[in-house]
């Protein structure tokens, strides 16, 4: 089994992810050296945080270029939580800030709705729906509709492009992306290394693990 | 979805239960526990150390770290934790969140220094309330052993202002005890607050959880009581150390179920048999595929 | 004011060693009276408590059994006497023997010198889980004198209540005919670990002087207050009045068959279990927030006084409320000495500020003459003066 390089950026569970990468039989490498990135076959940036944080760490430690030339060379790069979010083109959190556009879209706040219980951020379990496109084959290979993951962010992607998405999730009144897959690029607005079974699922899916 | 969230008291090598906060019988290995509830669908993990503060010390990265190994949803820690340089051996061990309760209100910047090291999600402010003449709450430290006269909602509000990014809310009135939630108690603090609740302390029967969230407002339910002594039962031989107050599983006690009087007693349930009766009431719980063992 | 000078009532002190030393395995420390260090350095109650592992607990029970079949009643009468406070332990000895064992008890109370709101709400509690209760309380204003007579020449107020709780639940059951009395756990047992009486399941009436009231008498309590205490000299002091804090006349007693037995001697006593039994069973809680001078919610709530009483324990002895809790606890094998120690350090001999106010009051003293009399009980062998403060020559490590 190949390694898998978790970046690390100095926001992120990296011991959360690294765990559950071990559990599944891979052998995670957690490090923020450009070279080793461009080098890699198999990346998970992960995130949880700020965005406008995340993409000054990104660009003080010189990873923004590497990262972009490592997700145009078609290997598989897997964002969670906010590592996704910062593949979109810009975050509206705090002030406007760009990130790695690599995906047409931004990223928007949950609204939150008090009476109805509906809280910021959103904590928890909610399920995954297909949204047009079929899940064999992709990071959601062997989940079912409805399957749940667990969700812990403020902030959703806006794909430009529907035939970006590939999971939606309904949380209040908002139905928004949780899960955005695009040729090896993957991203997963919850955080499948806290997910239980169809967590680990997505992530075996990711690192091409067979799993029972 | 409701989060179900079980909760283990750990004092040393074991699972401990006791009634208000008091007393701590032991009930098992915390590796008997955390896989059988993982396995039948928690949503979270809450470990609490229970002697942290009595006696000055931490002592769960040993089993926090072997549990964040095989068991992957997230994981709460509550006891003990004073410092910040506490709060990051605590996720480094493998936690993904820590409650503070004592430290807290000693020092409410603690709070803000926590959401602003580590992320608001990583911050759960823990509330142990008793219930005054009169209605209003006080804030109870050290395992619910000090008065503070602090009052629980203004606290809450307090605390999600500087940070935190939910809110435990115990009753020690009720804990251990299987009369219920305090519905009054939890209702107040997520009426407050725009952080989710977890309401905690009480539980006897399905009922109850359901009652939490539908007039408590509860966003995650946090049990104990219910489950442990309901894996007590299903189990023939209990994992236990030699260590601390054995006496109740030496003599293999029957939990009684609920007296006739005063509606109290704990009522032992499974945790997939809790979900499918909040399934039942209409509430959102996550299901999990039962492997065939 | 005149220097407070005691006389020497309290006969505790003649025994006890010079040297202060602590048990080895648990926190207890030598000038407890009635305890016994070995050559080892481990106390008898310690030596109990190991005793209690080997102790054939069914046959034990057998023997209750035996007993109980002996007493039984099926008139509808009752059949034990259970003195209780509607703590845990009487509320897990009077239910066990009406649940378990079918007998049918009737419950007395003497009151405490002043109630604590959870105390009443627990025998409230109690007597509401479904038992018949004869609560006596004795006249208010003698109970004071008394109260004041006892903190000064006994260095406890409490012995006055201890006076009532041991001798009413006799006088009840010579009156209603009840000679089988049972009581939860037989303290000298327990916390002294009295080997002469460890495997005795009740005390003999000979005994209760010594055992359970410091050696001194009634009469000469009262004697001593009328010659030496202006506020006692002048004032109405019945025989009527007095009587709960007597016994009958021993003959009646013995003709009657009444005994003293202990829940402890057919039961492994561990109070914490209890607890749990009577939150269950009896509508038990615990202290909203801790005991003073001590670390747990569940033992000894129901009178304001008890703080004082712990403490004055503290003043005379060199260990508090803590020591003891926690000491027991260690020979339950619940907690490890080290942490007994830690919990000892921090909270032994804590002041019952709380109640210290009502404590004044209800003796009708002011605070001079409370330091007054707490210091007179300070032995030197235990107390040093460091910088002008109390300190105690050792602690427990």
């Amino acid at each position: 089994m190949k390694p898998v390089m978790i970046v690390d950026y100095g926001l992120g569970n990296l011991g959360s992810v690294a765990r559950a990468v071990r559990f599944l039989g891979a052998e995670p490498v957690i490090s923020g050296d450009p070279a080793l990135l461009l080098d890699a076959e198999r990346v998970i940036l992960p995130g949880v945080g700020a965005f406008g944080v995340a993409m000054e760490n990104l660009k003080r430690l010189d990873l923004v270029a590497p990262l972009k030339q490592y997700a145009a060379s078609d290997r598989p790069l897997l964002g969670i939580c906010l590592g996704m979010q910062l593949f979109m083109e810009e975050s509206t959190e705090g002030d406007l800030h760009a990130g790695l556009g690599l995906i047409p879209g931004r990223v928007v706040r949950l609204q939150e709705e008090r009476q109805r219980g509906i809280k910021v951020p959103h904590i928890g379990w909610s399920g995954l729906e297909p949204d047009g496109r079929e899940w064999s084959g992709t990071v959601l290979d062997g989940l079912h509709p409805g399957d749940a993951l667990y969700f812990v962010h403020s902030y959703y992607v806006q794909p430009r492009n529907d035939g970006d998405i590939l999971a939606c999730t309904t949380y209040g009144d908002a139905r928004f992306c949780s899960v955005i897959a695009r040729g090896a690029l993957v991203g997963c607005q919850a955080h499948p290394e806290k997910s239980s079974g169809p967590g680990l699922k997505v992530l075996g899916n990711f690192l091409d693990v067979h799993q029972h | 979805m409701i989060r179900i969230i079980p909760r283990l008291d750990i004092k040393g090598p074991n699972v401990v239960k006791g009634v208000n906060l008091e007393g701590m019988r032991v009930v098992g290995r915390p590796e008997l526990f955390a896989p059988h509830y993982y396995d039948e669908g928690a949503d979270e993990l809450l470990f609490m150390d229970t002697v942290a503060s009595l006696y000055g010390r931490n002592t769960l990265d040993e089993i926090v770290h072997r549990t964040a190994e095989r068991m992957f949803v997230p994981l709460t820690v509550s006891g003990g934790i004073r410092s910040v340089q506490d709060i990051r051996g605590v996720l480094r061990a493998g936690a993904d969140k820590v409650a503070m309760n004592t430290a807290a209100i000693a020092n409410p910047r603690l709070v803000a220094e926590g959401a602003e090291h580590f992320g608001s999600q990583c911050i759960v402010l823990s509330i142990e309330a008793r219930r005054l003449p009169g209605g209003r709450y006080e804030c109870l430290t050290d395992g619910g052993r000090e008065r503070t006269g602090k009052d629980a909602i203004e606290w809450a509000e307090e605390a999600a202002g500087l940070g935190a990014g939910e809110i435990l809310a115990t009753s020690v009135d009720n804990e251990g005890t299987g009369r219920g939630f305090d519905l009054e108690l939890t209702r107040l603090i997520s009426e407050r607050v725009g952080v989710p609740v977890i309401a905690s302390g009480g539980a006897g029967c399905a009922e109850h959880v359901r009652d939490v969230v539908l007039i408590g407002k509860a966003d995650a339910v946090c049990i104990a009581s219910i489950l442990h002594y309901g894996c007590l039962e299903a189990m023939k031989n209990v994992a236990y150390a030699e260590e601390g107050n054995t006496d109740f599983l030496k003599k293999k006690i029957p939990v009684s179920s609920r007296s006739a009087h005063n509606r109290r007693g704990i009522q032992p349930i499974r945790l997939a048999e809790l979900k499918q009766s909040l399934a039942d009431w209409g509430i959102e719980v996550r299901r999990t595929e039962r492997e065939a063992a | 004011m005149a220097e407070f000078q005691r006389g020497n009532l309290d006969r505790q002190f003649l025994t006890l060693p010079e040297e202060v030393k602590f048990c080895k395995k648990c926190v207890i420390s030598n000038q407890r009276p009635r305890i016994v260090f070995d050559e080892e350095g481990v106390c008898s109650a310690c030596r109990n408590a190991d005793y209690k592992e080997q102790v054939d607990w069914k046959k034990r029970e057998l023997e209750l059994e035996q007993l109980l079949d002996k007493h039984r009643r099926n008139d509808g009468y009752w059949d034990v006497l259970v003195p209780a406070s509607g703590g845990k332990d009487s509320g897990f000895v009077a239910h066990e023997l009406k649940h378990k064992w079918g007998m049918n008890p009737l419950t007395v109370t003497w009151t405490p010198m002043l109630y604590t709101d959870i105390g009443r709400t627990n025998w409230q509690g109690f007597v509401d889980s479904g038992f018949t209760n004869l609560f006596c309380a004795p006249n208010g204003d003698l109970q004071r004198k008394m109260a004041r007579l006892c903190f000064e020449e006994l260095g406890d107020a409490f012995h006055v209540f201890v006076l009532g709780q041991v001798h009413y639940p006799i006088w009840i059951a010579q009156k209603f005919g009840i000679p089988l009395v049972f009581y939860g756990e037989n303290g000298a047992v327990e916390y002294a670990g009295d080997p002469q009486l460890a495997d005795k399941p009740y005390m003999a009436p000979e005994d209760w002087n010594t055992r359970l009231l410091k050696g001194c008498s009634l009469d000469e309590l009262v004697a001593y207050g009328k010659a030496n205490k202006d506020y006692f000299a002048g004032a109405d002091v019945r025989g009527s009045d007095l009587l709960f804090y007597g016994a009958p006349p021993m003959e009646e007693i013995k003709r009657a068959g009444i005994r003293k037995y202990y829940y402890s001697y057919y039961h492994k006593w561990v109070p914490q279990e209890n607890y749990y039994y009577a939150a269950e069973h009896t509508g038990l809680k615990p202290n909203p927030e801790r005991s003073e001078g001590t670390y747990s919610k569940y033992a000894s709530l129901d009178d304001r006084l008890d703080g004082m009483h712990y403490w004055m324990g503290f003043i005379k002895f060199g260990f508090g409320r803590a020591t003891q809790d926690a000491s027991h606890e260690v020979r339950d094998g619940h907690i490890t000495r080290e942490e007994a120690v830690a919990l000892v350090n921090r909270y032994d001999g804590e002041f019952p500020r709380k109640y210290y106010r009502d404590f004044l009051d209800f003796l009708g003293i002011s605070e001079e003459h409370f330091h007054q009399v707490a210091d007179s009980w300070r032995r030197p062998n235990i107390w040093t003066k460091q910088d002008g403060e109390w300190a105690l020559r050792r602690r427990v490590e």
